[in-house]
């Protein structure tokens, strides 16, 4: 035993690198929040916690749990819906389909609940349509949690429709011919053989969509619906009650890591899925002419609902807006939004690669597993970042302001908290595993055996990256950057919170002309945010398809 | 010495899988070495130790005396100046072949003497502005020998390089190779599978099976005087003589003692030391040779023979000094 202690001090002693130290120090630094939230949960919430606990949180519980389920079956509907049918069945516009499918990512779930509302007010677009054909329509309220559900859904099914695609594009051919040989037919084969075999893939994206719906703060505010995250930002700002906001955070986190339990135990199962490999591609059926078009319909809905009949809705808003806008204004905030996005994603792509570098040449094993916390970001909600980030961020602020006026007599304001310091590190915390996995994955695909010649060769570990992995990895590191940068001109619940009061993104400007009920001054922020995003979800597809 | 190994061993796994285990042996300067032994038998981990790719759980590498690798010190592959040449190349493929070349190489000013240099010793000269992919695989193979060349190693450690290749440029390139390597003076050691490539160009062989080094000798020794039956059947397919065959050759075999015969060392022969009657069940021509299915008693084996008997029934025999006694 004490042999063996030796034995494992020896190698540690041996194998810990400045690598190690680096990989250690930016997991600490990034998962500061996170485990800043997590410690909290252990030392109680504020005054007010014992009223939410009674009356309200049963209510967020109920709320959540109901938009996450709606949500859910919806986003399994259009998500492996549309996936099979484009890639078994040959229609017109298929081809197309394949990303315009995935085209609602580009639209945050926030700014389509604002188009929905005004398509069903009352006076609204539709009841304008109709009117056209003296047509009236009777009351139909979307602002309510059903609605919300709806608008989640067709706003978030591409994460289904993805990996679903992933997915029955690997299956052999002859997985459904031995289903069909055995006298099953085209559609008792995908209710019996591919929809089961499928599930690893579906819960894969149904997980991505819960974090999403758990994430929203946007949406379900202009609904009225309140859930967790609005509960959140209650206790926070409206009972001025930062410990509440953290306990509640740490309860939503802890329901979070569930689901990314949840996650890696389903991905492990998958192993055992059959997969297709050796067979022949899945061929596409030619569907009879007569029913050629139902297929396209039916598949064109959910690009219909999830982003054409919203962005319609914002043109229409934003002609009628267009001669209020000032644009000034707008071109200081657009720029704004640019450069902080663009800072953010830089930021990100240059800590991944770090992280990246960092466990590679790391020689230490529980170091590389270690290194893994940094990147558990994207599956907190912003909200969760922002409190994490705000309050230690203000106890640095407190202990610089005191350390320059004891040492230095110069009186400083808040340094971290009161600039877009404490947002462009919360930027980094949640999305750096949107920057991590491309580049992660790139840098598979850069054989070993290169990396491993340049260092027999004599280079370092950064001569090595700088001469060799960083030419091959350009692409990765270009599509990391563009992920980023659209994510971080799409967040919401984040910015709102930890943004300084001289900073202005198209997404803050968005909420709060929503906010104000002048939404039609809303729709012009919110198209230049579906413009910016719509390039790279067409990226993200030719990078998936080159997968 | 050039290269010392004590005692080295290397698990995997957590200690589930054992690629190396306690091996010891020492290289020389200006010598070829191959290390032989089937997949999985540790000759890959071996080299990659010795480089520096990775780091033993026991054991020492000393290089020039110097320790370069152990349980609690590890120099890193950068610093040990070992060149290594990869079963794929591993030619960077951003890069022409001059840039590839001098990509090892720090000092400046004589960089384009070396590539020339290189280029020449490889017979390769005029591809330089070539990237990797508009060449051969063999041309690549002389190209990622001329990289690892060019930063002047003491030691080169060559991983499988003939396993990309058919067996004709196999045998060409073979020649090249160790014609270019014997130019340089440099110490090379050949990791490869195949018999034949390790006795033509290795002046010792090194024999690895499970992770244990079996025998370290040049390669007529290894091939007259095998320590295992494991050694001797690499080169050879070998026939063990059970009692009661060595009973119809009336020899009189030793206790704990086994023992075995290459193929082609039995011969149609009476005059042979020992020699027994013989049936022949069937015969199959093999190009060089006939594979042919002796019966003697009840047991039946195959043999070698480069002529096809004419009988059924033939006396079958062998010398005393080609017994292999273990």
């Amino acid at each position: 035993m004490q042999r063996r202690l030796r034995q494992y001090a020896n190698r540690n002693r041996r194998d810990f690198n400045g690598w190690s130290f680096t990989a250690l120090a930016v997991t600490l630094f990034i998962g500061v929040p996170t485990i800043f939230i997590f410690v909290k949960l252990f030392s109680g919430p504020g005054e007010s916690w014992k009223h939410i606990a009674t009356y309200l949180l049963p209510g967020y519980l109920r709320n959540s749990l109901y938009l996450a389920l709606t949500t859910s079956f919806l986003t399994i509907c259009f998500g492996v819906g549309s996936a099979w049918l484009s890639t078994r069945y040959e229609f017109p516009m298929r081809k197309a389909f394949e990303w315009l499918l995935i085209l609602p990512l580009a639209i945050p779930s926030y700014i389509t609940a604002y188009a929905y509302a005004g398509i069903f007010d009352y006076g609204g677009s539709l009841a304008l349509l109709l009117r056209q054909f003296s047509l009236t329509m009777g009351k139909l309220d979307i602002m309510n949690i059903h609605g919300l559900a709806f608008v989640l859904g067709i706003s978030l099914y591409p994460y289904v429709y993805v990996a679903c695609r992933a997915f029955f594009l690997h299956q052999s051919q002859h997985l459904i011919e031995a289903s069909k040989a055995l006298g099953k037919g085209e559609t008792r084969s995908f209710f019996k053989l591919i929809l089961p075999i499928a599930r690893p893939a579906i819960v894969g994206g149904v997980i991505l969509v819960l974090m999403e719906v758990l994430n929203d703060y946007g949406a379900a505010k202009y609904y009225g619906v309140n859930t967790f995250t609005t509960g959140i930002f209650k206790s926070w700002f409206g009972y001025r009650e930062p410990e509440t906001a953290v306990y509640l955070s740490a309860l939503l986190l802890a329901i979070i890591f569930g689901l990314i339990l949840l996650e890696q135990w389903q991905r492990k199962r998958k192993k055992f899925v059959t997969e297709g490999k050796g067979g022949t591609a899945l061929k596409r059926i030619q569907i009879r002419k007569k029913y050629r078009l139902l297929f396209t319909a039916v598949v064109g809905l959910p690009v219909m609902l999830g982003f054409v009949f919203p962005v319609l809705q914002l043109v229409y808003w934003a002609s009628l807006a267009i001669k209020g806008i000032q644009w000034d204004q707008l071109y200081g905030v657009v720029l704004q939004s640019l450069l902080i996005a663009a800072l953010a994603a830089t930021c990100c792509v240059f800590f991944s690669v770090v992280l990246l570098l960092a466990g590679h040449s790391n020689r230490l094993r529980w170091v590389q597993q270690f290194s893994k916390v940094g990147v558990l970001g994207y599956a907190i909600p912003g909200a969760i970042i922002a409190v994490g980030v705000y309050i230690p961020g203000l106890y640095v602020d407190k202990w610089l302001i005191s350390v320059f006026k004891q040492f230095f007599s110069v009186k400083i304001g808040l340094l971290i908290t009161g600039t877009v310091i404490a947002l462009l590190y919360a930027y980094v915390v949640r999305f750096l595993a949107v920057a991590y996995n491309p580049i992660a994955s790139g840098k598979q695909k850069v054989p070993n055996g290169l990396i491993e010649a340049s260092k027999s060769l004599g280079k370092n570990t950064l001569s090595t990256f700088w001469n060799v992995e960083l030419p091959l990895l350009k692409p990765a590191l270009l599509g990391s950057f563009i992920l980023v940068f659209i994510d971080v001109m799409k967040e919401l619940p984040l910015t709102l919170i930890l943004k300084p009061y001289t900073v202005q993104t198209l997404a803050i400007e968005a909420y709060q002309y929503a906010s104000d009920e002048r939404i039609a001054e809303a729709a012009f922020p919110s198209l230049l945010i579906v413009a910016t995003g719509v390039l790279p979800v067409i990226f993200l597809n030719r990078l998936a398809r080159k997968d | 010495m050039l290269l010392k190994i004590d005692h080295l061993s290397k698990h995997f796994d957590g200690g589930k899988v054992k690629a190396l285990n306690d091996v010891s042996l020492q290289l020389a300067s200006g010598k070829s070495y191959a290390i032989l032994g089937e997949s999985g038998s540790g000759k890959t981990t071996l080299a990659r130790l010795i480089a520096g790719l990775e780091s033993p759980d026991q054991g020492e590498i000393y290089l020039n005396d110097v320790l370069i690798g152990s349980e609690s010190h590890h120099v890193p592959v950068e610093k040990r100046a070992i060149g290594f040449v990869f079963q794929h190349y591993a030619l960077f493929p951003h890069l022409t072949i001059r840039e590839n070349i001098t990509y090892g190489i720090s000092n400046l000013g004589n960089k384009k003497q070396v590539v020339e240099e290189m280029l020449e010793l490889v017979n390769l000269e005029g591809y330089g502005a070539r990237y990797p992919h508009e060449l051969s695989g063999g041309q690549q193979q002389r190209v990622a020998l001329a990289r690892a060349l060019a930063t002047k190693p003491g030691l080169i450690i060559l991983d499988e390089p003939f396993s990309n290749l058919d067996s004709t440029l196999r045998v060409d390139l073979r020649t090249d190779i160790f014609g270019i390597l014997q130019k340089t003076g440099v110490c090379s050691v050949f990791i490869t599978h195949n018999s034949e490539d390790a006795m033509a160009i290795a002046d010792e062989i090194i024999v690895l099976s499970d992770g244990r080094l079996l025998q370290q000798a040049k390669p007529e020794i290894m091939y007259s005087s095998p320590t295992t039956p494991y050694v001797a059947r690499l080169f050879d397919p070998l026939i063990k003589l059970t009692s009661s065959l060595l009973e119809q050759f009336r020899y009189q075999p030793k206790p704990d003692a086994r023992y075995f015969l290459r193929t082609h060392h039995f011969s149609f022969d009476a005059t042979m030391d020992f020699h027994a009657k013989a049936s022949i069940r069937s015969s199959t021509f093999m190009g060089k040779h006939y594979q042919i299915e002796i019966a003697i008693g009840n047991d039946t084996f195959y043999v070698a023979s480069p002529q096809k008997p004419s009988e059924t029934q033939v006396e079958i025999g062998w010398m005393e000094k080609d017994l292999m006694v273990f």
